[in-house]
């Protein structure tokens, strides 16, 4: 009796769980779905969403399918669709993201017609990051995002420093002089700079001591170089002379916070910035300015893309819909929503506010030599992207030289490129 | 033994209750803060302005009531099965000798060695053949049959002693009856531990529900947390009064189940 | 009577297996099944789209000379002889405190249990944050009554301590709860004839309390020894494996070289190492379990 009360449980646990896998879920034909990935920083999707009305309401049978994942876990998620051969239809993903994907992304190139009338609305570095090895576009480019310095102008006018002026032109000596002032005259301030944790927010400095990281064909790397010690070391100075403070790069603490809260004079980020001290920062007055040169003055670009993937089952509406959002007239709303830099050259963003500081970040992405893009769209670069951050941990530790940095990560990048 | 708690033992235990509460009740204050004060400087410890601003925009996010009934979904069916289950294995493992017993304990014990990183992607495309994927019963199920669980079951089972059984079944008790009559009461604590624990990790799972939920409306609290964490910048005003929130039922359950640690249950008779 | 005696002993041989089955049902289907799978491309190398190439124990070989391999490893087992002991004890500590019924004692429980409760994102974030340098609420503390701020993660050796210090916070309520309840287990009866034979406190601790729960002692190290090598989830949030790679743990790096260096087969192969390294240790425990159990 009892043991059949045992068998009879277990028969019943077997049939509903059967009978849970048979209720599967249907799919209605004819009615496409598109799977859109998406991650947010603020409320990127809500404005991507708003930007395609348009092309929802023209195609009634369209439905968007927009799932959110957190930016940490972003490509552990799309590893395991396209592992389990359901990659998204369309995806918003991150130059770091396109170098990594190259194999997967859906190629536009015979996909599209007039591609290059498509193209043409675009600026260089992004298309650049959009173009894979083989010289296929795999992506369409959103926003641009370029690196620089913001500062808190108060805190520098207290030491006598007019930073606006200053920063029209101004050297890194110039920068490192301006920085030792700003602590000395205000009592309550230990650090000058607050910086992003960050190998490509480091990169502004090499690109601006005239160095890179790969070399002209982009075959391999080319780091132990002077220009690269050289940027390596004045990155170490600023430590070592704690004009940063250690707890950002030695310990995750957020520049970003730091600055906002008056701990830091300034902060090196990027555009996607002053959107969010436009609305959290209400003590002291602040800009974007440029940034100050060592043999050329340079920014990093950067962006974000909208791109398909192989293997997506509605392609031809995933394509539909990209071309839909990356026409003038979307992408100017989406990118004055979001405040950030378009990648299109045609369109005139009338920011609601904070005009001069989009203004001057932009000049400097004008400045900027298209090595950066070349270098930061390399999939073997960004392999190693926690390798150089770990790595210049270990410089700025003290348990490695400088040059020792430069030669490790020189020779792990040529691991990988030479596969 | 009759050892009267004095006021210096009360001294003594809410003590450590400060060290162990109190970045819970930084989280509980900041999250009473708006966000610009968080980030002020110098920090100020009360808020300035208590505002419970933070909690409304977490509800009117209106996903957030779905999330919690996901959550509660899975993490209440999840600890069913596994208190069932588990005592089961675990009582099959420590009472009975049958050949491949050991051999299949080690082996679960085995499993937990393995980080779940490593069979993500196996565990997905699994899940997907069988149809399993976006469906809450999808991370209900498998996380169901935990090692630890069964572990704990074996261990404090082993601790019963035999001649109840036996007498039992001398007394003509069949094996069923035994494991729900002389068994289950005896095993109060273990089952209690098992349920509280269960709950815990099914409610704060990340992994699982990674692994296998991607459409929004199915998403459980843990999910919709870690979207808060962005590229460049946290939600913290999002997260720290989603995170209050999500503790409530885990503080309740254990209050409920910790009653079942009382002494004296096992004064070496068996009542039943 | 003869009648449901044989049908007793069939019982008997049939009852274990019913009641491992649906267990294992669901445990071989959807964790056996996938890690053997997943363990086995510990012999290939793959990246994931694609191409699978067999190429033996070429992975392990290389692990060999790995510098960053044994550079993890050495921090885990480091972190793990730190850990599980000071965890157990903090736990049995505080299940002593707690493992009895006077007024209270639930809230107390509660409260030592609540770190476990939250998620290990929370923790992390939160940790960070308070032991933050500048916008920490500790350094902050300091500042305010003279004394000088500690770099709590920034130097290699402050995180090291720091990532100790707050997995035995996060845990010890979790293990506590394992020992209360083996701790009541233990017959009422033993302390009353215990203390009528004149026996001190101590003494009933080191002669009843411990060798009767070790069967849940034997759990906790377990548990905690595994738990503590898989360690990543919470020291990542923490501090990203830094300074540097100074609290980088093997589950960090099997991370990194599966999904940042797309190596599915290599970061497999650090995982079988890591699973032989805790089977091990686990086996010794096993082992020293049974030279001292009675039953």
């Amino acid at each position: 009796m009892s043991i059949r009360k045992v068998m009879v449980l277990s028969v019943l646990v077997v049939m509903i769980t059967g009978g849970l896998w048979a209720a599967g879920q249907a799919e209605a034909d004819d009615e496409v779905t598109l799977t859109v990935l998406w991650f947010n920083d603020g409320d990127e999707s809500d404005v991507f969403m708003e930007a395609i009305e348009g092309y929802l309401e023209a195609n009634p049978n369209v439905t968007v399918d927009l799932q959110l994942v957190p930016f940490q876990d972003y490509e552990q998620r799309l590893r395991l669709m396209i592992a389990g051969g359901t990659p998204p239809d369309l995806a918003r993903v991150t130059n770091n993201h396109v170098a990594m994907f190259v194999d997967e992304l859906l190629p536009l190139n015979g996909r599209v017609d007039d591609l290059d009338g498509v193209l043409a609305g675009f600026n260089d570095a992004s298309i650049a990051f959009a173009t894979g090895p083989e010289g296929d576009i795999l992506a369409l480019p959103t926003e641009a995002t370029a690196n620089g310095m913001i500062v808190n102008v108060d805190l520098f006018e207290n030491a006598g420093i007019d930073i606006l002026e200053l920063s029209e032109n101004w050297t890194w000596d110039q920068w490192h002089d301006a920085m030792v002032q700003v602590v000395e005259a205000n009592p309550g301030l230990d650090y000058a700079l607050g910086y992003d944790f960050s190998p490509h927010r480091w990169s502004t400095l090499l690109y601006e001591a005239g160095g890179r990281f790969l070399n002209e064909t982009e075959t391999a790397m080319n780091f132990v170089t002077p220009e690269a010690i050289d940027a390596l070391e004045f990155f170490k100075m600023l430590h070592d002379e704690e004009l940063v403070p250690a707890s950002v790069w030695m310990g995750s603490e957020n520049p970003q916070e730091l600055f906002q809260a008056g701990l830091v004079a300034s902060h090196i980020g990027g555009s996607w910035v002053i959107n969010k001290y436009a609305s959290d920062i209400t003590d002291f007055e602040w800009a974007a300015v440029r940034m100050p040169r060592r043999q050329i003055r340079s920014s990093v670009a950067g962006g974000k893309f909208i791109a398909s993937f192989e293997g997506a089952e509605n392609e031809e509406a995933a394509i539909d819909l990209m071309l839909y959002f990356s026409e003038p007239e979307q992408n100017a709303y989406y990118c004055r929503e979001t405040f950030n830099l378009s990648a299109r050259t045609d369109v005139e963003i009338d920011y609601p506010r904070r005009t001069d500081d989009f203004a001057r970040m932009a000049a400097d992405l004008a400045v900027t030599p298209a090595i950066t893009a070349e270098d930061w769209k390399s999939p073997d670069l960004n392999k190693i992207y926690s390798y150089i951050r770990e790595q210049i941990v270990e410089g700025l530790l003290g348990n490695i030289t400088m040059r020792q940095v430069a030669q490790n990560i020189h020779d792990e990048g040529n691991s990988f490129f030479q596969e | 033994m009759n050892r009267k708690t004095g006021p210096a033992q009360y001294v003594l235990y809410s003590f450590f209750v400060v060290v162990f509460l109190f970045p819970v009740l930084w989280v509980l204050l900041s999250s009473l803060k708006t966000q610009s004060e968080l980030f002020r400087y110098p920090l100020t410890i009360f808020p300035a302005q208590p505002t419970l601003e933070n909690y409304r925009t977490a509800f009117a996010s209106g996903r957030f009531l779905q999330y919690l009934k996901n959550s509660s979904f899975v993490a209440i069916v999840s600890t069913a099965i596994t208190v069932m289950i588990n005592t089961m294995a675990g009582y099959a493992l420590s009472k009975y000798h049958f050949r491949g017993r050991d051999t299949i304990f080690f082996v679960m014990i085995a499993t937990l060695m393995i980080p779940l990183q490593v069979i993500m992607i196996p565990i997905f495309l699994l899940e997907k053949n069988l149809g399993l994927l976006n469906t809450l019963w999808g991370i209900i199920i498998p996380p169901a049959a935990t090692p630890t669980g069964v572990f704990l079951a074996r261990q404090y089972m082993m601790t019963i002693p035999n001649s109840l059984i036996e007498s039992a079944r001398i007394d003509g008790a069949g094996e069923w009856f035994i494991f729900q009559r002389i068994i289950l009461p005896l095993a109060k604590p273990i089952v209690a531990t098992i349920a509280i624990f269960s709950f815990m990790w099914r409610w704060n799972d990340f992994l699982w529900p990674f692994i296998v939920i991607s459409q929004q409306r199915k998403y459980t609290l843990q999910l919709a947390l870690s979207n808060f964490v962005g590229q460049y910048n946290i939600d913290w005003s999002s997260l720290l009064s989603m995170t209050v929130i999500a503790i409530v039922p885990m503080v309740m359950v254990f209050l409920f189940f910790q009653k079942y640690f009382i002494k004296g249950l096992s004064s070496g008779g068996v009542k039943y | 009577m003869g009648r449901k005696k044989l049908k007793g002993s069939f019982d008997q041989t049939v009852a274990p297996l019913l009641f491992l089955a649906p267990n294992m049902l669901i445990f071989g289907l959807f964790i056996i099944v996938p890690a053997v799978s997943g363990l086995r491309i510990a012999l290939y190398e793959w990246s994931i789209l694609g191409d699978k190439e067999f190429v033996g124990l070429a992975n392990f070989v290389e692990l060999l000379d790995d510098p960053m391999f044994w550079r993890t490893f050495g921090n885990t087992v480091r972190y793990v002889l730190l850990v599980v002991p000071l965890l157990t004890v903090s736990a049995l500590g505080m299940a002593l405190l707690a493992s009895e019924n006077y007024p209270g004692v639930a809230w107390f429980r509660g409260a030592y249990y609540l770190p476990t409760m939250l998620s290990l994102i929370i923790v992390g974030i939160t940790w960070r944050w308070i032991l933050g340098d500048q916008l920490g609420i500790i350094n902050y503390v300091l500042r305010t009554i003279g004394l000088s701020p500690v770099k709590w993660l920034t130097s290699p050796f402050n995180a090291n301590v720091s990532v100790v210090f707050i997995s035995v916070w996060m845990f010890t309520g979790f293990y506590m709860v394992m020992f209360i309840g083996g701790l009541q287990a233990i017959p009422e009866d033993l302390y009353s004839a215990a203390s009528i034979d004149g026996a001190s406190r101590s003494q009933i601790f080191w002669r009843i309390k411990l060798p009767l729960i070790r069967p849940t002692m034997l759990v906790v190290l377990v548990l905690g020894t595994i738990n503590a090598f898989k360690a990543f989830e919470l020291i990542y949030t923490l501090t990203k494996g830094g300074p540097g790679s100074s609290t980088k743990f093997l589950v960090q790096n099997v991370y990194q070289v599966a999904f940042e260096e797309d190596r599915l087969g290599y970061a497999s192969a650090m995982a079988v190492m890591l699973m032989l390294a805790i089977g091990l240790l686990t086996a010794v425990q096993f082992r020293m379990n049974r030279e001292y159990s009675n039953e």
